[in-house]
C-alpha cells in the first residue's frame, strides 16, 4: 500500500514536470500586430533590441551616444544595443530572427547567404514604404539600394523589395605616409603605372611598399579586387557578374592579368615579408606603429590609425585607374544595412529609429568620430587630413557611380573558395590560370544550380 | 499464489526504480539523444537551418565523399593524430620516467608546470601561439634572428608546408601535460619492489620503462590514447583561432568544415552529414582501440 502511494505521488510529479517542459517547447505566440496599424499610444513604453556591428570600443561608444540622443527625444522608447562581430552575426542572426524574442532591428550582411536566405525564409520586413515616407532614396545611390533589394523568394538581388538601409559607407583605398612619400619625392599616383612606380621606388630604398597580412585570408580579396578594378575601364562586366545575369563568367583577360600582377607584387617584394603568417589586426597595428609606407585596406581603420603614432602623417587615395582621369571601380559600398525583423511587434518605431540612424545629425556624429557615413557630408568645412581625404574619396566614387563590389559574396561558397585560392596564388602554389579556373568553377557551378 | 504476489511486488519495485531514473533520463533525452537523432535525420535533408527542409536521401553523403575539401580535411584530421596523440604520449612517457624518480628535487613543481598548458583554454593557447609565430615581431623568428639563424625564419602559420606542423606543435604543447598527469598517477600504484627486482636483474632505465612502467600503467595509457585520439579527430578551436583552415585548405579539419557549412553557408543538412560521418568514425576507432587493448590483457 505504501509502495502504491509512492508510485502515485511520483507519477503526479512526473506528469507535472513533463508537461511543463512540453509547454515551453510548444508555445505558439503570435506577435502583436496592432502596433503596426495606427499611431502608437503616447504612453506605451517599448523596447527595441538592436544588433549592430559596432563591436570595437571606439565604434561602440559612438553608437551609444547616438542611442542616448535618440532616447532623449523619444522617452517612451528604450533601445538596447548588442554589438556582434561579423562572424557572430552571420552565424547567429537567422536563428535569432526566427524567434519573437530576437532582435527587432539588426544589421544584415548583404549577399545570397545572408540577406538573400533571410528574405527567402520570410525573416525580414520590406522597407519600401518607409523609404518613400522618409525620403531615404534621395541620399543613397540606386546602386547601393540594389545591393539591398531582393525578390520575395530571395533568388534575385537588385530587384523586388528593399530590406536594409546602410548607414556606414565603406571604401577600400590606400593609406599612405605623407612623410615617407616626401622623403623619396613621391606624389599620389594618378595612373596604375605610377602606382607601381611608387612601390618600386620604395622597395628599392628598403621601405616596405605595402604593409600586408594574409593569414586571415580575406585581406587578399581587397588586394586582388583593387588590381582587378584597375584593369577594367567600365563597370558593366562587374554588374553582370555580381547580379548573376548569366551572360558573363570569371574567365576574362582582365581577371587573369590581375592574378598575374598580384603574383608579381609578391615576387617583387611589394608586400611585407612573411605576410603569409601575419594576421590582419597585427598588420594594421604594424602599419600604425610605422612599418611600411602604404596599406591597402578600407576606411574602417581610420579612427584607429588616426589615434596611432603616425596618424597626423597619414593620407588616403583611391587606387588609380589605368589611364589618368579614367574610370575605375573601387572595392567598397555600404556596410551591412539596418533591417527590421518580420517578427518585430513595433515596425513603425523601428523604422523611425532607423531613420534617425540615416540622418544628417547622425552622419555628422559618425564623421566626427572617424567613421564614414553613407549620408553625404560636405567636405568644405573639414580640416585637411586623413578624414577629409577619405570623405572626398567616397564622394568621388559615389558621384561617379564607381562604388564597386566585394566579390566574395557572389556565391555562398565564394568566400571560402576565393580566400583559399588567393592564398594559394600568392604562395605560388597555383598559376594565375589555375586561379581563374578555380574561381570560375565555383561561379559557374552556382549559376547552373540556380 | 504466493509467488504471484512476490513477482508483482518485484515488478512494482522495478517500475519505481525506473521512475527515479526518469527525471535524469528526460533531461538526457531532450538535450543529448534528441539532438543526436535530429542531426541524423537532418543529414538526409536539404536544409538552411531556418527554411522548411526538403528530403534529399543519401545525396548529402554522396556529395561529401566526392568533396575534395572534406576529403582533405579528413586526411588532415588523421595527420593531426601524430601531433595530438603520438608525440604527447611518447613525450609524456619519457617525462614520466624522469619525474618518477623519488629523489628528483622540485618534482611537484615540474608536474604542475607541465600540466599548466592543458588547463588553459585552447583559444588562449591559440592566440598566444599566433603571437609567438608572428613572422615580424613573434618570439620564434625573433629568437632565430637574435642567434644568427635569420635564414630559418618563416611565416610559420601561413607557409603551405609548415602550417600543419606549426599548428601540430601547439597541439603537442597543449596535450602532453594531460598524458603526463595520467601516467604519473598510474606510476604511483606500481610496486617499488618490481623496480628493485628489475635492477637486481640488471635492467637499464630504458628496460625498466619498457618492462615495468608501461605495463604498469596500461589502463592510463588506454585512457590517454582514446581521449587524445578523439581530441585529434574533433580538433576545432586551435585551428579556428590560428589559421581558419588556411593557407589554402592546408589545415582544414572536418569540424571547421562542418562549422563553415552549418553557420556560414547555411547548409545544415550537409553539415549534419559531416557530423554523422565524424561521429561514426570516432565511435569505430574508439571501439577498435578498446577491443584491441583489452584483448591483450
Amino acid at each position: 500500500m505504501k509502495n502504491l502511494l509512492r508510485l502515485i505521488t511520483l507519477l503526479v510529479v512526473m506528469t507535472l514536470v513533463l508537461s511543463a517542459v512540453g509547454c515551453q517547447g510548444r508555445e505558439t505566440s503570435t506577435p502583436a500586430t496592432e502596433a503596426s496599424t495606427g499611431a502608437p499610444a503616447e504612453a506605451e513604453n517599448i523596447t527595441l533590441l538592436v544588433w549592430d556591428q559596432a563591436a570595437r570600443p571606439e565604434d561602440s561608444a559612438i553608437m551609444d551616444a547616438i542611442v542616448a540622443r535618440y532616447q532623449a527625444a523619444h522617452p517612451n522608447v528604450t533601445v538596447i544595443r548588442e554589438a556582434k562581430t561579423l562572424d557572430d552575426l552571420k552565424s547567429t542572426l537567422p536563428l535569432a530572427m526566427s524567434s519573437p524574442e530576437g532582435p527587432c532591428i539588426s544589421m544584415i550582411n548583404q549577399g545570397q547567404s545572408d540577406m538573400g536566405a533571410m528574405v527567402a525564409a520570410g525573416l525580414l520586413r520590406p522597407l519600401d514604404e518607409y523609404a518613400e515616407l522618409y525620403g531615404w532614396y534621395d541620399h543613397i545611390s540606386p546602386g547601393l539600394v540594389a545591393l539591398n533589394s531582393w525578390t520575395d523568394d530571395g533568388s534575385q538581388m537588385g530587384e523586388g523589395h528593399f530590406y536594409g538601409i546602410p548607414t556606414h559607407a565603406e571604401i577600400v583605398g590606400v593609406y599612405y605616409r605623407k612623410d615617407i612619400f616626401a622623403q623619396y619625392g613621391l606624389t599620389v599616383p594618378q595612373t596604375y603605372a605610377e602606382f607601381e612606380a611608387v612601390m618600386e621606388t620604395l622597395q628599392q630604398n628598403g621601405v616596405t611598399p605595402i604593409t600586408y597580412g594574409g593569414l586571415d585570408g580575406w585581406p587578399a580579396l581587397h588586394l586582388y579586387s583593387e588590381i582587378q578594378n584597375a584593369q577594367l575601364a567600365e563597370r558593366s562586366w562587374y554588374d553582370d557578374f555580381m547580379f548573376l545575369r548569366g551572360n558573363v563568367t570569371f574567365d576574362t583577360p582582365a581577371n587573369l592579368e590581375a592574378a598575374r600582377l598580384l603574383q608579381e607584387w609578391v615576387q617583387k617584394g611589394y608586400l611585407t615579408e612573411g605576410f603569409e603568417g601575419i594576421g590582419y589586426d597585427d598588420s594594421w597595428q604594424m602599419f600604425s606603429a610605422g612599418e611600411g609606407a602604404m596599406m591597402l585596406t578600407g576606411n574602417w581603420l581610420s579612427a584607429d590609425l588616426l589615434a596611432g603614432p603616425n596618424g597626423a602623417n597619414l593620407g588616403f587615395f583611391l587606387v588609380p585607374p589605368l589611364e589618368a582621369g579614367g574610370y575605375k571601380l573601387n572595392v567598397g559600398g555600404a556596410g551591412a544595412g539596418y533591417g527590421i525583423s518580420a517578427q518585430c511587434p513595433y515596425p513603425d518605431e523601428a523604422a523611425d529609429y532607423i531613420n534617425y540612424l540615416f540622418s544628417e545629425e547622425t552622419a555628422e556624429a559618425l564623421l566626427a568620430a572617424g567613421s564614414l557615413p553613407v549620408y553625404p557630408v560636405d567636405t568644405s568645412n573639414l580640416e585637411d587630413g586623413l578624414l577629409k581625404d577619405i570623405v572626398a574619396a567616397w564622394n568621388f566614387a559615389n558621384q561617379h557611380d564607381a562604388v564597386g563590389y566585394y566579390f566574395d559574396w557572389v556565391t555562398p561558397t565564394m568566400y571560402d573558395t576565393s580566400t583559399a585560392a588567393l592564398q594559394e596564388l600568392m604562395a605560388n602554389q597555383i598559376t594565375p590560370e589555375e586561379f581563374v579556373d578555380k574561381i570560375n568553377a565555383d561561379y559557374v557551378r552556382f549559376l547552373n544550380s540556380r | 499464489m504466493n509467488t504471484l504476489i512476490l513477482s508483482g511486488r518485484k515488478w512494482m519495485d522495478k517500475l519505481i526504480a525506473s521512475l527515479y531514473v526518469l527525471p535524469a533520463f528526460t533531461v538526457y533525452f531532450i538535450f543529448i539523444l534528441l539532438p543526436i537523432l535530429n542531426t541524423l535525420r537532418y543529414s538526409f535533408f536539404n536544409w538552411t537551418g531556418f527554411s522548411p527542409p526538403t528530403f534529399r536521401g543519401l545525396g548529402n553523403y554522396q556529395e561529401l565523399l566526392q568533396d575534395p575539401i572534406f576529403l582533405k580535411a579528413f586526411m588532415n584530421n588523421l595527420r593531426f593524430i601524430v601531433y595530438y596523440t603520438a608525440f604527447p604520449i611518447v613525450l609524456a612517457l619519457v617525462l614520466t620516467a624522469l619525474l618518477a624518480r623519488k629523489n628528483l628535487k622540485g618534482r611537484n613543481v615540474f608536474r604542475a608546470a607541465f600540466f599548466l598548458p592543458y588547463i588553459m583554454p585552447m583559444v588562449v593557447v591559440g592566440v598566444v601561439w599566433r603571437w609567438i609565430y608572428n613572422p615580424v615581431f613573434g618570439l620564434l623568428n625573433g629568437t632565430l634572428r637574435a642567434i644568427g639563424l635569420g635564414a630559418l625564419t618563416r611565416p610559420w602559420l601561413g607557409d603551405f608546408s609548415l602550417a600543419q606542423p606549426a599548428v601540430g606543435v601547439i597541439a603537442i604543447w597543449a596535450q602532453f601535460g594531460f598524458c603526463l598527469a595520467l601516467f604519473m598517477a598510474g606510476v604511483q600504484k606500481i610496486d617499488e619492489a618490481l623496480y628493485d627486482a628489475a635492477k637486481v636483474d640488471g635492467a637499464s632505465e630504458f628496460d625498466q620503462l619498457i618492462y615495468v612502467t608501461i605495463p604498469g600503467i596500461r589502463d592510463e595509457l588506454l585512457v590517454a590514447l582514446v581521449s587524445t585520439l578523439i581530441a585529434a579527430l574533433r580538433a576545432f578551436d586551435l585551428v579556428f583561432v590560428t589559421t581558419r583552415g588556411g593557407p589554402g585548405n592546408e589545415t582544414m579539419v572536418t569540424t571547421l568544415y562542418l562549422f563553415q557549412n552549418a553557420f556560414q553557408l547555411n547548409r545544415m543538412g550537409y553539415a549534419s552529414a559531416i557530423a554523422v560521418i565524424q561521429t561514426l568514425f570516432i565511435l569505430a576507432i574508439s571501439y577498435a582501440m578498446l577491443r584491441f587493448l583489452s584483448s591483450r590483457q
